[in-house]
């Protein structure tokens, strides 16, 4: 299909937003069943004796659990698509079966990490299982919504050469590796380790001591979305939809030519730069890693002998 | 635990190969049992990547499941694409392919990389195996046979169904043990998840052999969601047993901590 320039602004807007909205809840989704980075710590808790209420979803690493919702939901669109659905109503349909397998997934990791941990006499919360898994499916079907319609925006408008499926499959990863790497930074320490000093890095006696206790009652995977959406999830939005917009926006404008190939070279030069001031910045401000005196006094010891 | 009588792990491969095997072999007839066979073969996958990931791969479970179904897909495609004059000899040519590729990995994972996992060799052999039967027996499922130009490239490839053959695929093998990892993991319980794993992957072959072959997809479809309620049953009995408690609610119980 061929667009003027003002339709196909109008797509390109359309697809940064979509891919904004599923950044977003693609990290607060990693963040209900604490996946992810912040997951190795939910796991290990049990063995150093923090019994919690958090939820396990060890569906892998977020980009393969979000690829694989999101090839789902392109093989069930695709399907229907073929069979002559409106395409609105097959990426919805699509997308929601897609969450509830992926919902499946998650009740066995949990129960099944739960179950493996008996000698630590970790309880299985029913009550977790149910009012969070339900999040999970929620979050995790805008998400996949939002990936299929991009992914239908460029087959069918745009052109693409490849199919639904395979556009879906790689902005799930794309999704996923972005959620990891932006939003679990606003999480894995933070909110785990919450009442220690902000940035002190986290050494092995810590490990497994994460905050169980909520502002009141005990704190559950649904508080960790609370605390995320106030910056790790727009954060990841942002990520995800820049990535979308400025990956399309020269080729939008100049079309397939050299013209887009250099300002493309242009833009990503622009954030290289753009990244290294922040870098610079962060290093003059907070300076290098301090020492605890304890550490200074082991390192001291260790020279004497 | 080793006082808990285990499946023994040749058992087990006997049980993918040949089950993989006659599964494929039917399929030309009974597109359906294409993706029985391949539930065969995501058992024994999910086996064989507990047997290597029980050596403290804790984040390399999903690169595990990956790489398995990575070195399947090639094998498969290369085994089937390779005997046009003879397609009856496809898939045990892409099995034997992808042992030698996984053999190939697993003595340089071992030898060159040093990762010192006695297992390594086997089971690179055997998970690559398995995933080459996986690829085929969905695939089958989807495309009706296994003859690689007629079927499986119009109606598997183009439609983008491979897609989801290899990373579902991928998440049947690699999620039973990457979901019960932990010191109490049993294998009967990570079997039961395998085949409810491999059910729900057919769900979705199902799904899509609904656009394909039509009448056959509904009835993968149908036994697809059949075999994942009984394994997901199952599944759910043996973690009441074997979890330290399921309650409906409650506070966290007192520890020295």
């Amino acid at each position: 299909m061929v667009l003027d320039l003002t339709m196909s602004m109008a797509i390109l807007a359309l697809m940064g937003a979509l891919a904004t909205i599923a950044g977003c809840i693609e990290d607060l989704e990693s963040d209900v069943g604490s996946q992810s980075n912040p997951n190795s710590q939910v796991q290990l808790a049990p063995q150093m004796n923090f019994l919690h209420r958090i939820y396990n979803k060890a569906i892998s690493g977020e980009p393969i659990s979000n690829g694989l919702s999101a090839v789902t939901g392109g093989v069930v669109t695709t399907v229907l698509l073929n069979a002559r659905f409106y395409p609105l109503m097959a990426i919805v349909i699509g997308a929601l079966i897609a969450a509830v397998i992926y919902g499946i997934f998650a009740t066995t990791s949990y129960a099944g990490r739960v179950a493996s941990q008996a000698r630590f006499k970790q309880p299985l919360y029913m009550d977790i299982m149910r009012y969070t898994t339900p999040s999970i499916i929620g979050h995790n079907f805008i998400v996949c919504f939002c990936l299929v319609a991009i992914a239908y925006i460029q087959y069918v408008i745009l052109g693409y050469p490849f199919t639904i499926p395979f556009l879906a499959l790689i902005w799930g990863i794309s999704v996923g590796a972005i959620g990891s790497s932006v939003g679990d930074v606003h999480y894995g320490g933070e909110r785990e380790f919450q009442n220690r000093e902000f940035g002190c890095g986290l050494n092995t006696a810590l490990s497994g001591r994460i905050v169980r206790k909520a502002e009141s009652g005990l704190r559950t995977s649904l508080d960790n979305v609370w605390f995320c959406a106030k910056f790790g999830g727009p954060a990841t939005g942002i990520g995800l939809g820049l990535t979308v917009f400025f990956s399309s926006w020269p080729t939008t404008i100049w079309g397939y030519t050299w013209t887009a190939m250099l300002v493309g070279v242009i833009i990503l030069a622009v954030m290289t730069i753009m990244n290294r001031l922040v870098e610079i910045q962060v290093k003059n401000a907070y300076g290098p890693y301090k020492e605890d005196k304890e550490e200074k006094g082991a390192v001291a010891v260790a020279h004497t002998h | 635990m080793s006082d808990i009588k285990e499946i023994s792990p040749t058992n087990l491969m006997l049980f993918g190969i040949i089950g993989g095997l006659i599964g494929i072999y039917i399929s030309p007839y009974f597109p359906t049992a294409g993706a029985l066979g391949a539930i065969c073969a995501v058992i024994w996958g999910a086996e064989a990547v507990r047997r290597v990931a029980k050596y403290g791969l804790g984040t390399g479970v999903p690169s595990i499941g990956q790489i398995a179904l990575g070195m399947g897909v090639i094998a498969a495609m290369f085994g089937l694409a390779i005997v046009k004059p003879l397609p009856i000899a496809g898939p045990i040519v892409a099995l034997i392919t992808a042992s030698v590729i996984g053999f190939v990995i697993g003595w340089f994972a071992q030898h060159v990389i040093k990762m010192k996992i006695p297992v390594m060799i086997r089971c690179m052999t055997e998970i690559a195996a398995a995933g080459a039967l996986i690829i085929i027996g969905y695939s089958a499922a989807v495309g009706g046979n296994y003859d690689f130009v007629r079927n499986l490239i119009p109606r598997v490839f183009d439609t983008g169904v491979m897609l989801a053959v290899f990373w579902v695929g991928a998440m049947a093998m690699l999620h039973p043990f990457n979901a019960c990892l932990g010191p109490d993991e049993k294998q009967k319980r990570l079997l039961y998840l395998a085949g409810s794993t491999g059910a729900i992957t057919m769900v979705i072959m199902g799904v899509a052999a609904l656009m394909t072959l039509g009448v056959s997809g509904v009835i993968t479809l149908a036994l697809g969601i059949i075999l994942w309620v009984i394994f997901y049953k199952k599944f759910w009995d043996e973690v009441y047993s074997d979890a330290a408690s399921v309650v409906g609610t409650g506070l966290i119980p007192k520890t020295e901590a």
